[in-house]
């Protein structure tokens, strides 16, 4: 780069009279003046930076999406617990986890005790009734339901664990076989009962 | 001695009001007498008595007549006495227990012959056989050859198995010959698994909780 004349500053700057100067500086010294004036007279730049913002700007979310951005986004969460309070937390996990919940309804069992599933369809019966060995041949003393009216009777039954003999009891007096049981015996009155085992429900 | 024969002589009456008291307005009065007397008979013998009472129980539910209900029980307390007389000849010290008589006389009341019954007997003289002659009965009753099933039931006692775990040996071969296996190998594929063989799976918790007692339950007959 050319450094520039000494004089040009000085006569821009009105320290020299521009008349002293040659005449080839005094050229340079004009067309820098006249450069001069027309920045001068360029037009003003004003609203060049609201029309920036305004590109730049954009609507603010709404709540729900800041919500959302907000659980969606990491955030660091402290905890201050007394350390005793954590253990104590631990622990109510630990048997909530490892002690099975009584579910309340049922009956406790015991250890020569099994649960007996009676099931029969009998699709027009009023009353159904599972007689056998385990109530001493007494009838009515065991229904069984049929709670949706589908026609399948249902009950169960805590039984001590061992072998009985049963059959079912339609509308108090009509006496079927359970077809359904596996095993079967002649019941030397000319029909034939269910053998049902019931085995220990605590293995 | 003095005391047991005290003690004989005092419950044996008492036993026997106990049974009548039992049946009285259950069983046809004739019934009552006759089958009293078998009980009376049973228990002199070192029999079981609850299955002749408990007989006695089922005909007069079932309306059934006295004459029926005291043939019944007549034939019974002879099938008692074959079966007691079975495990004399298996080997079993006299006196036989009224559940092992019992466990024997069911057995072949569901059709197993007394030869395998002696068999199963003989092979488990300290156990229980109760389960093990159920699941050769089990199998019997699906045609399979009685002979054979209570080999493998013997079998898998003497690889541990005991009580109701030998049930689950008939069941897994009836699963077998569900798959399409026919008898004979249904057999021997559950001989090759031996001692393990699938456990029937537990109670659900619903039917736990949806059970209930009944209200007359009474003690096993066995």
């Amino acid at each position: 780069m050319n450094p520039i004349d000494s004089r040009i500053h000085q006569a821009l700057d009105g320290e020299l009279a521009r008349e002293s100067l040659p005449p080839e500086l005094r050229l340079v010294v004009e067309r820098l003046e006249a450069a001069a004036a027309l920045l001068a007279a360029a037009p003003a730049l004003a609203g060049l930076e609201p029309r920036v913002m305004a590109a730049v700007r954009r609507p603010a979310p709404s709540r729900v999406r800041r919500l959302i951005r907000w659980f969606s986004a990491p955030q660091a969460v402290t905890f201050r617990v007394r350390p005793v309070w954590s253990l104590a937390l631990a622990a109510v996990v630990a048997l909530l986890t490892l002690v099975p919940i009584d579910e309340g309804n049922g009956p406790m069992l015991g250890e020569h005790e099994g649960i007996a599933q009676f099931v029969g369809r009998f699709p027009d019966a009023q009353t159904v009734h599972v007689v056998g060995s385990f109530n001493d041949w007494r009838t009515g003393t065991i229904p069984l339901e049929d709670r949706d009216h589908d026609g399948v009777w249902r009950a169960t039954v805590v039984l001590p664990t061992g072998t009985y003999e049963y059959m079912f009891v339609v509308d108090g007096e009509r006496w079927v076989t359970d077809r359904l049981a596996d095993r079967l015996v002649e019941d030397d009155f000319g029909r034939e009962n269910s053998i049902l085992i019931v085995r220990t429900a605590r293995r | 001695m003095r005391l047991g024969l005290l003690l004989a002589l005092v419950s044996s009456p008492l036993a026997a009001q106990s049974v009548r008291s039992r049946l009285e307005g259950r069983v046809p009065t004739a019934a009552v007498l006759t089958v009293d007397s078998l009980v009376q008979v049973a228990a002199r013998e070192d029999l079981p008595t609850e299955p002749l009472v408990q007989k006695a129980l089922e005909g007069g539910a079932k309306h059934v007549s006295a004459g029926r209900i005291g043939a019944a029980a007549l034939e019974m307390l002879d099938q008692l006495r074959d079966a007691r007389a079975l495990l004399v000849r298996a080997g079993d010290a006299p006196p036989a227990t009224a559940a092992e008589v019992t466990t024997v006389y069911a057995a072949l009341k569901r059709g197993l012959p007394a030869a395998v019954v002696e068999r199963v007997v003989a092979a488990m003289p300290q156990a229980p056989r109760g389960s093990a002659l159920h699941s050769v009965a089990d199998l019997a009753a699906h045609r399979f050859d009685p002979d054979s099933s209570a080999s493998l039931i013997i079998d898998a006692a003497r690889q541990g198995l005991r009580g109701e775990r030998l049930l689950d040996v008939a069941t897994a071969v009836l699963h077998e010959q569900q798959r399409g296996h026919p008898r004979a190998e249904a057999l021997a594929v559950v001989r090759r698994e031996l001692p393990n063989v699938p456990a029937p799976p537990r109670p659900a918790r619903a039917s736990v909780a949806g059970a209930r007692r009944p209200d007359a339950a009474s003690p096993p007959p066995q």
